[in-house]
């Protein structure tokens, strides 16, 4: 496939024939196959189906967590297959973001120190003020000095929004960030969510099984059979 | 990234984990242990470095059992030379009538040729470059409380009356060590003659102290060697260091392996601890290869974090290690007489090399699994890296362990000796630790399970066994460190007493010595007035060995016992007709049942004069029948052919010969007698009436003397015990990071309990049980090896072997006690975590 120096320049991520096979036992098992995704800055992308369907293997795949076993995939212009780990992980330095299902708080660390990790990898002098700023963004203020054992599910994951938020990232990918919390709680995290990608112009890419909150993305993307399809989407917010 | 930065916040926020307190607490432990230990012995050796001149008394020492000629003084002062004379001998000394032996200094008006007497004149203590005038006295203070004297008082040696006008706090050339078994009194040489002390065949020692610049020591060149050649002992200041005796030699050994004891212990709870850190930080170390840290990144992240704990470690330990030095030197005062330098840098470099190289060893391995995290374990959390074997991590600190022990020994042989032994030891003490913890586990499985005891024990012998390799782990460190405290214990206080009660009731306790010819039958029949028995009276003549087969020792002796003691100073040479009671002859034949003793000199076959040697001595200077000796006597020389060599029973107390020749060999020259007996208790009568009617003659107290190895022996065994405390302490941080490392799991099955209806008490009662069970088992064993070991020693030194019932029931409870207290106090934290929390955090801290 080729593409214009346009589209390169616009191209957050890009798949073509990805497949991801692992064996059990004697058997191969195929998980994702000929799969092919392309993804523009500033898009918001949700990816749905069903458990079990390889949502997540993809998104791992996707943040250059893990590597596939077949077809091309890039990030930020970079092919990922020529990368090593560390590579992968260099690309990724300062650039993606990440919120958990469940969270991924260091337990002995305080809301702000969790925050503060990303920034702490790269050389800046604006570390505490930024990650206090981006707390104070999710309303977490006065919580700062808190053990996540000592804050709600909601606010744990306003924690990792704030974290996922805080280097400013070309990239956020949320793996079913609501999946730990009751409607409302999750209804004000995802609200907090895509104000902040709309306020940074972030590109968010977003896994879930929730078709509610798969909406209120720019596109929707279906994983099923291991392959990636287009939803259609409702005038009126029903299904297709 | 900046890492040193960001390892050092990574280590502040995890000093609330229990695991990093451990490996904290471990890694000070044995930079305590060690620099403890390296503090002490530096100071040690700088401070015999610094003074060597001064203890040697100068830098050129000579010394012979008779007096120097002035020719030779001459030539030494021509040299560029200042001298000074000095004699010492053991006399008996009194007061009143109190009559004690003494070690007599005789100085003259140029001592000390280096340094200062400490003395205390009655006006405090002063530092004086002189010695004692005529007509006065200083003493040991030991000897004026043993003599009920005080500065003023008047004290007899020989028979001459000196009055005491200082109390000796220190002199300048004391030697270390066993040496002052008798305590000291100085006098001036002018004094000399009136004591009638100088007699032949006395045991004196003549001392030519020469203080210069080396290249007038040089100048003396082949002088030297003639002199050697003729018999004169000469120590050389650059070469012959006064050393601190060979039982403090052993002493440094022993706790120096001690100290490494530590250190290894140490290492296990690091390796354990380590553990826990690695599984804590996996998580972390997802999360940041997830933010994009590089696998290296990662790897220096957590190696800079565990640096920085480590020298922070090294501080606090190097701390203890210096007040711990301090209480060391004040346990081995009387071993120390000299004044030490103050703490050098050494020994800080020393400790914080230890404790990296511990965490290299016992941490590395483990930790290189945090690179290895890949960053998908964020999405998968079964994704864990691979902990590495155990094979790995035990050759890799046996290795770490092994340069260690190489590093403080200096000497690789011995390093490999002890690290290949103690492999063995393990492996063997394993399987033994296997067997007794089944055995303890299918006692506990019979008890009633009604009472809520009964349950409690055996529910904490289950917690034991399913961790069965840690337990086993604590259980070998316990047991030996016990053991290695019983078996000091039992040396201290059981050694002596249990061959002294296996000595027969009549074994001679008295030593009389300088006995001159004319004395002999008065002092004969004074002493068989009163005395159960004796061994009879023995001539003695003082010889120095100068020829082997007419070629000079050295020349003949083995290598290794170039420099043996018998070759260095004169020897007590005896004749006697018959065999002495309780010698045996191992080769050759006795001079002969039809030996004339009232005729000259009984001949060998060839003409030459028969000599018996003792056959230790033979062993060690490589004789054998038929060897001719040479020896030394005053200006004259007497040589004989060994015709037999006799085993010696050394504990019989009677005068014990290396040399024995037959009766009119040896009768010309001048000579004095020996004889020891045994005095019931309390009968002080007759060695009053000794005192008064020969004062020249000696009377050493055999029980006097075993009391001052005793109190020798009590302070190395409390320094000893001392740095075992510091071992018992690394056992403890390796309990405690056990604990840490099975805390989750603890938590987990804590919670699961209490779900299902435990209470708090059962609980309590269980940790209390298994940390109880582990310490008996450890006494157990610990008293088992204390038992072997006593064996060992005993059988060693000929002792007929006794059980110590007491040890076998004191150290299991004792370390049931112990190990139970400290494991519950320990575990106390998991259990208050309430159901809920341990549930939800497990995994967690």
């Amino acid at each position: 496939m080729t593409y214009s120096s346009d589209e390169r320049k616009t191209r957050i991520l890009y798949a073509n024939e990805l497949g991801k096979r692992v064996m059990s036992g004697e058997r191969e098992l195929v998980i994702l196959e000929s799969l092919a995704l392309n993804v523009d800055r500033g898009e918001s992308v949700a990816i749905v189906g069903s458990s079990g369907a390889g949502k997540s293997t993809l998104l791992g795949l996707l943040a250059g967590l893990d590597s596939p076993s077949s077809g091309e995939l890039e990030m930020f212009g970079h092919s990922l297959s020529t990368l090593d780990e560390d590579g992968r992980a260099a690309l990724r330095a300062g650039r993606v973001g990440f919120v958990f299902q469940n969270f991924q708080l260091l337990p002995t660390l305080t809301a702000i120190e969790n925050v503060m990790l990303p920034l702490e990898l790269s050389p800046r002098q604006d570390v505490a003020v930024k990650s206090r700023q981006c707390l104070e963004r999710v309303g977490l203020g006065a919580r700062l000095d808190h053990l996540p054992k000592q804050l709600s599910g909601g606010e744990q994951q306003r924690v990792a929004v704030a974290r996922a938020f805080v280097t400013e990232p070309d990239l956020v990918f949320a793996d079913e960030p609501t999946g730990n919390l009751d409607e409302t709680t999750g209804k004000r995290i995802i609200d907090l969510l895509f104000d902040l990608n709309r306020e940074s112009g972030t590109t968010l890419i977003l896994v879930t099984h929730d078709m509610a909150l798969a909406r209120r993305c720019d596109r929707c993307l279906q994983l099923e059979g291991g392959r990636l399809q287009a939803v259609e989407r409702q005038p009126h917010g029903v299904e297709a | 990234m900046n890492l040193i930065a960001l390892s050092l916040k990574g280590l502040r926020r995890d000093l609330r984990a229990s695991d990093v307190r451990a490996l904290f607490v471990a890694l000070a432990l044995a930079v305590a242990a060690t620099t403890m230990i390296g503090f002490f012995l530096d100071r040690l050796d700088r401070g015999l470095t610094r003074q060597a001149g001064q203890l040697l008394g100068g830098d050129l020492v000579l010394e012979q059992g008779q007096p120097f000629d002035d020719g030779l003084r001459q030539e030494l002062r021509q040299a560029g030379l200042t001298l000074s004379d000095q004699v010492d001998l053991v006399s008996m000394v009194s007061q009143a009538d109190a009559f004690q032996p003494a070690g007599l200094k005789v100085v003259d008006d140029h001592y000390p040729l280096y340094g200062q007497v400490r003395v205390d004149r009655g006006d405090g203590i002063e530092k004086l470059a002189h010695g004692p005038p005529p007509g006065s006295a200083w003493i040991a203070p030991r000897l004026a409380q043993l003599l009920d004297a005080k500065v003023g008082d008047s004290v007899q040696v020989g028979s001459l009356a000196l009055t005491i006008t200082g109390l000796i706090d220190r002199e300048p050339d004391q030697q270390a060590g066993f040496a002052g078994l008798t305590p000291r009194i100085m006098l001036n040489i002018q004094d000399l003659d009136a004591t009638g002390l100088i007699r032949p065949g006395s045991r004196i020692e003549y001392e030519l102290l020469a203080a210069g610049p080396p290249a007038a020591v040089d100048s003396l060149g082949s002088r030297l060697d003639t002199l050697r050649e003729a018999g004169v002992e000469i120590r050389d200041v650059r070469v012959d260091r006064p050393s601190l005796g060979r039982s403090l030699d052993r002493a440094q050994k022993y706790l120096s392996l001690a100290g490494l004891a530590a250190v290894l212990l140490a290492g296990v709870a690091v390796a354990m601890a380590t553990r826990r850190y690695v599984d804590r930080h996996l998580d972390t170390a997802a999360l940041l290869r997830c933010f994009g840290a590089s696998q290296r990144q990662l790897g220096q992240l957590f190696a800079w974090q565990l640096a920085w704990l480590g020298l922070a470690a090294s501080v606090v330990g190097a701390l203890l290690g210096l007040a711990g030095q301090a209480v060391l030197l004040s346990l081995l005062t009387r071993f120390l007489p000299l004044e030490l330098p103050a703490p050098g840098g050494m020994p800080w470099l020393m400790g914080v090399l230890t404790a990296l190289a511990v965490l290299v060893g016992f941490a590395g391995p483990t930790l290189l699994r945090l690179k290895r995290v890949s960053a998908l374990k964020v999405l998968r959390r079964e994704l864990d890296p691979i902990p590495p074997s155990g094979w790995l991590v035990v050759t890799f600190a046996s290795l770490v362990f092994g340069a260690l022990l190489w590093l403080y020994s200096g000497d690789p042989i011995l390093a490999a000796g002890i690290l290949l032994g103690g492999l063995v030891a393990l492996v063997v003490l394993w399987g033994i630790g296997q067997m007794l913890m089944n055995l303890l586990l299918a006692v506990l499985a019979r008890l009633p399970q009604r009472s809520q005891n009964g349950r409690a024990w055996q529910l904490g012998g289950r917690q034991l066994a399913r961790r069965r390799q840690a337990s086993l782990g604590q259980l070998l460190a316990f047991s030996v460190t016990f053991a290695a405290m019983a078996i000091i214990a039992l040396v201290r206080g059981d050694l002596l007493t249990t061959w002294q009660a296996q000595l027969p009731t009549d074994t001679p306790n008295y030593f009389a010595i300088n006995i001159q010819p004319q004395e002999r039958d008065g002092v004969e029949s004074l002493i068989d007035s009163a005395a159960d028995s004796g061994s009879g009276l023995y001539p003695m003549v003082r010889g120095r060995l100068t020829a082997i087969d007419g070629k000079p020792p050295k020349q003949q002796v083995p290598e290794d016992h170039q420099t043996d003691g018998a070759l260095r100073r004169d020897l007590n040479l005896t004749w006697r007709a018959a065999l002495p009671e309780g010698n045996r002859i191992t080769a050759g034949e006795w001079f002969g049942a039809d030996t004339d003793t009232d005729t000259g000199s009984e001949a060998a076959s060839d003409g030459s004069v028969p000599i018996s040697v003792e056959e230790e001595l033979a062993g060690r200077l490589g004789l054998s029948l038929g060897d001719e000796l040479t020896f030394t006597i005053g200006s004259d020389s007497v040589t004989g052919r060994i015709t037999s060599l006799r085993h010696l029973d050394w504990e019989s107390f009677q005068p014990n010969f290396f040399i024995i020749f037959p009766p009119g060999a040896l009768d010309d020259f001048g000579h004095s007698y020996i004889t020891s007996f045994h005095l019931a208790e309390g009968d002080n009568d007759m060695l009053a009436e000794m005192v008064r009617q020969y004062p020249g003659v000696s009377v050493l107290n055999v029980e006097a003397l075993l009391e001052q190895v005793r109190g020798i022996l009590g302070q190395v065994t409390r320094a000893i015990e001392f740095v075992l405390g510091f071992v018992l302490l690394a056992g403890v941080s390796v309990l405690y990071a056990a604990l840490t490392a099975s805390r989750p799991a603890r938590a987990h099955e804590g919670a699961l309990l209490r779900v299902f209806g435990a209470g708090n008490r059962i609980l309590a009662r269980m940790q209390w049980a298994e940390f109880a069970l582990l310490g008996f088992a450890s006494g157990l064993l610990g008293a088992a090896l204390a038992e072997a070991a006593a064996l060992g020693i005993y059988g060693w030194l000929g002792l007929a072997p006794r059980m110590h019932w007491l040890m076998w029931i004191v150290m299991p409870v004792l370390g049931a006690a112990v190990v139970g207290g400290i494991g519950f106090v320990l575990s106390r934290g998991a259990r208050r975590q309430a159901p809920m929390e341990s549930l939800r955090l497990l995994g967690e801290t």
